[in-house]
């Protein structure tokens, strides 16, 4: 760990990381909600008997059918990305790291995969009750796979369950109870799922208004316009208070973020009457905001449900970074000495009483001379110390303009859901032509709203790949900058043509809509009604 | 002998469910509430189907459309 790797190559791992993350999770929460969306329809359609929740689970599903794919095909780039573009990462984690996502693998594959078969292919082969099992196993199994890889980040976010041992230099299992059942693992699971679940919601309520404009299959659209409408409005009142939660537990664990999310640079002790930045323009190098309009007696109550709770701002905490890092660089040369000589039990001791501050440490290598932490001395501590204490401030520019667009969606969305929803119960939708072509317009947002909670926690999260213990920029592997610009290119090409037949199978199959029905919504369309579709996509005759 | 099979599934169901509560509900409340929530908004949002079904029957009473 002497040499750092060439910063080029950090940055361009950290660009194909981020676009490959983030391009994943285009996919990633249609699946997790479109799923039980499926799994409701079709449940009505057990309840009621009606062929007519057959045929509408049916056509969903084929839609959610082309984004599976590329949603697993997506996942798995990604897992093999970290041992080649993050090896460093995967050598110092890979024990607590690895285990979630060998499970989610193994859930996405063996759980998801399986039951996505029979869900397809089974409609003629087993009972309509037996069915329904496996549509709510294939819901469960695909919220299940993406619990496990978030237990993963929720460990890179507040690492728990593993210890660091200096003879093998890498992170290990010490609880498996405290990696799943972390807090912060936990609070991102229900957000992220919900956020799919309201995704899924917008997507199929969407579409079923894009059905009512043009007058295509009444019968299925406004059916699945009231199943979306009442599922996205509870989901997205969800995924604002779970939301909320989640910023309450980030403010525990990592109090760097929040006050990068909020922008707050100077502490406000006036607790009570602290303004909330409604709108600021953050400058990190200024350490201030340019321009900031702030709503007072907000913030406290908001981040911290309490009037007299102090929240820390970005000044005081590099402030509280300084010891750490003056620990940290001596946790680093003792432990650098007993890498030398393991019979030397007073590094082991010295490292082990500064242990703690360690990651800090290595922080401080990249401004420490010729990066060796032993040059460090009198004559130039303060300015190593000074430099990395900064170095724990993400971009505050983009924390917190990202953060406000996830919510200002969320809000958005919960206003048309809330309309959608009140307008279907009382079946007034078709007299309000404004509302159907808000709810297709508002398709993309909650996709915008996903990828923006993903820039949240991962741009909060810097300079760590594991929070107060790993930088980023010792984590990556040692490519060449020409590897990573070809791999980079090759990634860019490849996801566009994904993208573009995704998007052109999306569009035609959602323009063609179910068939057309010629035998009254009641009644399943004879054979024909779907004919040239795929065979998962026909519906049966049989009443089951 | 059928029944007693729908007995003892369901019995093993809610033994699980228990089970469930108890261990999540202590260790992990956050998952436990999930659980909850997402049978919940599933209900809710059939509920909200079945209802459909119910106005679209007495909308058709009323214009004497047949089905
Ligand atoms: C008032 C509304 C919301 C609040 C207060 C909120 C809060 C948060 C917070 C604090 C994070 C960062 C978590 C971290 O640091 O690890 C986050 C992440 C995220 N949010 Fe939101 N959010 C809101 C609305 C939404 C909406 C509407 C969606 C999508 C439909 C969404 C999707 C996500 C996703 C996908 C992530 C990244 C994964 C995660 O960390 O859970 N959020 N949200």
């Amino acid at each position: 760990m002497d040499m750092l790797i060439n910063p080029t190559v950090v940055e361009l791992s950290r660009l194909q990381f981020a676009l490959t993350a983030l391009y994943h999770f285009l996919f990633v929460p249609l699946t997790l909600g479109l799923t039980f969306l499926l799994a409701t329809m079709e449940s009505v359609y057990v309840i009621t008997g009606k062929p007519i929740y057959k045929e509408m689970t049916q056509f969903w599903g084929k839609l959610f059918a082309i984004n599976f794919a590329l949603g697993v095909a997506t996942g798995l780039t990604m897992e093999f990305e970290f041992g080649t573009n993050w090896s460093m990462y995967s050598h110092f984690v890979g024990d607590i790291f690895g285990t979630p996502l060998a499970i989610e693998g193994l859930m996405a594959f063996f759980m998801e995969s399986t039951f996505v078969g029979i869900m397809f292919f089974g409609w003629d082969r087993i009972s309509a009750k037996a069915h329904l099992v496996v549509t709510y196993l294939v819901a469960l199994g695909s919220n299940l796979s993406a619990l496990w890889i978030l237990i993963a980040n929720g460990f890179m976010q507040d690492p728990r369950g593993g210890t660091f041992d200096p003879n093998t230099m890498r992170l290990e299992f010490s609880s498996f109870v405290q990696l799943i059942f972390n807090e912060d693992a936990q609070a991102k699971f229900v957000h992220t799922s919900i956020a799919g679940f309201v995704t899924g919601s917008m997507f199929v309520m969407g579409i079923s208004a894009f059905y009512l404009l043009t007058n295509k299959r009444k019968d299925i659209a406004l059916r699945s316009f009231r199943i979306a409408a009442v599922f996205g409005v509870i989901s997205t009142i969800g995924v604002v208070t779970l939301g909320d939660a989640l910023g309450f537990i980030d403010a525990k664990a990592q109090p760097m973020k929040v006050a990068a999310m909020e922008a707050i640079w100077n502490t406000d002790y006036n607790t009570a009457s602290a303004p909330w930045n409604l709108i600021a323009f953050p400058d990190k190098a200024a350490g201030k905001n340019l321009f900031e309009i702030g709503v007072p007696y907000v913030l406290t109550p908001l981040l911290t449900h309490s009037e007299d709770t102090v929240i820390p701002g970005i000044h005081q905490l590099v402030d509280e970074a300084k010891p750490k890092v003056v620990n940290g660089i001596k946790a680093m040369v003792a432990l650098k000495e007993y890498n030398h000589d393991h019979s030397n039990v007073q590094a082991l001791a010295t490292f082990k009483q500064y242990q703690t501050d360690m990651g800090y440490g290595f922080l401080a290598m990249q401004y420490a001379p010729d990066q060796d932490l032993k040059k460090v001395d009198a004559s130039n501590l303060a300015s190593v110390v000074d430099k990395t204490a900064h170095e724990t401030v993400p971009n505050v520019w983009v924390e917190f303009w990202a953060f406000r667009i996830m919510v200002a969606f969320g809000f958005i969305m919960l206003a048309i859901f809330a309309f959608a929803a009140y307008f279907s119960l009382k079946n007034e939708v078709e007299k309000h032509p404004l509302l159907l072509k808000v709810a297709l317009w508002s398709i993309p947002l909650p996709w915008f709203a996903c990828e923006f909670g993903w820039i949240t926690a991962e741009n909060g999260r810097q300079p760590w790949t594991v929070y107060n213990m790993l930088p980023t920029f010792v984590s990556a592997s040692s490519h060449s900058v020409g590897y990573m610009i070809f791999s980079l290119i090759g990634f860019v090409l490849l996801y566009s043509s994904f993208i573009a037949a995704e998007m052109y199978l999306m569009f035609k199959y959602a323009r063609l809509g179910p068939q057309a029905s010629h035998h009254g919504h009641d009644q399943a369309p004879a054979g024909g009604g779907m004919a040239g579709q795929p065979a998962f996509a026909k519906p049966s005759l049989a009443k089951k | 002998m059928k029944n007693l099979f729908t007995f003892v599934g369901m019995a093993l169901i809610m033994a699980l469910s228990l089970f469930l509560a108890v261990i999540t509900g202590d260790y992990g409340p956050w998952y436990f509430a999930w659980l909850v929530g997402t049978t919940m908004i599933v209900l809710i949002a059939v509920a909200g189907a079945v209802m459909y079904e119910k106005q679209d029957a007495e909308s058709q009473g009323k214009t004497g459309r047949l089905h």
